[in-house]
């Protein structure tokens, strides 16, 4: 059984279709890259899973069960397992690195702070964080920023994680202490789909590749094949620009 | 210019200009907090109420933030006793001033609901954040420490705006500065002295509003 099955995924910004009929399966412990140029829908992709885009049509099945994102409570149910972290970070600014991570687990999940706190103080080491603990957003880097938000995610002890564009919005220099911490969590097996314009990473990291154009699925594969020998022109084309600089 | 200060005959009455500034804290802090009620629901109306309802309110503000104060007050003071409400000075002044505060601190709350960040609230929601957690644990702190200062500053101009209650007879820290000039006629030393408790007055409450900010909100000011 797949642990995430997407078929014939439909989504609409108002009348504009951003995707038309996706089609995709994630196994556990799979990395997912998707590429694409902007405006493709991967993005969307992952706005949908979560429920910030309700689909218009087509389904999503999480271990064989199917979601229904008109139900506030299957919704509430499905984001316990499948976190997000966004390309802008997002923390709260009015919260520590410590309370950014803590809040969900200990105000929304009702477990024990303390319990929490460790977990989140040993997560916060393991990407390199652990003297920040007190700092607020606005004092850390933006690649900083990234990690606690990576680290908030996971507080959450999710299933899928996905990432949006988590580099997109950091300075050159700042990218590989966040990729750095994509890479561990690969390696530790943890279910993850990756939207990403780092194709060196992604061709180093994800089991496969995803890439999309308009709305759709144009080719998948595996990374050597989506970037050496795509089987699409479309792919090939995206490919050869992306590699080219 | 051949004028000797003479602060001498002014000391003895310190008391009384301590009290009267006292009672301009009293009228500051009734009129904010009035003001502070009036602002938070009309703030609510104006950015999430019906639009008849904000249009009431609209017309509201712009009555109260382009007349004088002085004659807000005015009207309540001698127009309303000719059709049957009668105010007493402290009143007027309290209403009045209450009244004007409201209307800007109706816009400055505005302006702080507005600022309110979706992507933080984007964040709460696929992290399991019910509408009202949101509001509790994302939107309320950060609308209080964006609008601390603004506000902070508003309660400056109302403390500073309770001399008006001196026209109307109210015994605060002018009205006592003006029946005490009448007794003295040392004008200049009188109004010295009470400039002098007008900025100790402003200057204590800036920064313990400041250092609150600070400590509740993480709000970076500089204490003076």
């Amino acid at each position: 059984m797949h642990h995430l099955d997407i078929a014939g995924l439909e989504a609409r910004y108002g009348d504009h279709t951003v995707l038309s009929g996706i089609d995709m399966t994630v196994g556990r412990a799979d990395v997912i890259g998707l590429i694409g140029p902007s405006g493709s829908g991967k993005s969307t992709i992952l706005r949908v899973l979560t429920g910030l885009l309700p689909p218009v049509a087509g389904t999503v099945k999480l271990d064989g069960e199917p979601v229904n994102y008109a139900d506030a409570a299957q919704v509430r149910r499905l984001r316990d397992r499948i976190a997000i972290v966004f390309q802008q970070y997002n923390l709260f600014q009015n919260m520590s690195v410590l309370e950014n991570v803590c809040v969900a687990p200990v105000k929304i999940k009702k477990r024990p702070r303390k319990e929490v706190e460790e977990e989140a103080r040993l997560l916060l080491e393991k990407v390199g964080l652990g003297d920040k603990l007190k700092r607020y957003p606005d004092e850390l880097s933006g690649g900083q920023q990234q990690r606690v938000a990576i680290v908030r995610a996971l507080a959450l002890r999710p299933e899928i994680l996905l990432l949006d564009e988590v580099t997109a919005a950091l300075d050159p220099e700042l990218v590989s202490e966040v990729l750095d911490t994509v890479r561990l969590l690969a390696q530790e097996g943890m279910t993850m789909l990756i939207v990403s314009h780092e194709m060196a990473f992604i061709r180093e990291v994800a089991s496969r590749v995803v890439f999309m154009a308009g709305g759709r699925v144009v080719e998948a594969g595996a990374p050597a094949q989506i970037f050496d020998a795509p089987a699409e022109a479309r792919t090939r084309d995206f490919v050869s620009k992306i590699l080219r600089h | 210019m051949s004028y000797t200060l003479q602060f001498g005959q002014i000391w003895p009455f310190l008391p009384r200009l301590l009290e009267g500034a006292l009672i301009s804290l009293q009228i500051a802090i009734l009129a904010f907090c009035g003001g502070m009620l009036i602002g938070t629901v009309c703030a609510g109306i104006k950015s999430f109420g019906p639009r008849w309802l904000a249009r009431i309110v609209g017309a509201y503000v712009v009555f109260f933030t382009n007349t004088p104060q002085l004659v807000q007050i005015y009207f309540l003071y001698f127009a309303l006793p000719d059709m049957g409400i009668l105010l007493s000075s402290f009143a007027a002044v309290v209403i009045g001033m209450t009244l004007n505060a409201g209307a800007y601190l109706t816009e400055i709350q505005r302006a702080g609901f507005e600022s309110r960040r979706v992507s933080e609230m984007e964040a709460a929601e696929v992290m399991g954040f019910s509408r009202l957690q949101q509001i509790r644990y994302v939107i309320l702190p950060h609308v209080a420490r964006v609008l601390f200062p603004p506000l902070s500053n508003q309660f400056i101009i109302v403390t500073l705006g309770t001399s008006m209650a001196a026209v109307f007879g109210v015994e605060e820290l002018t009205g006592e500065a003006f029946t005490i000039n009448s007794q003295t006629f040392r004008s200049i030393e009188v109004f010295l002295v009470v400039a002098g408790l007008y900025v100790v007055l402003t200057l204590a409450a800036s920064v313990l509003l400041a250092l609150l900010g600070r400590v509740l909100f993480r709000v970076r000011t500089e204490l003076i």
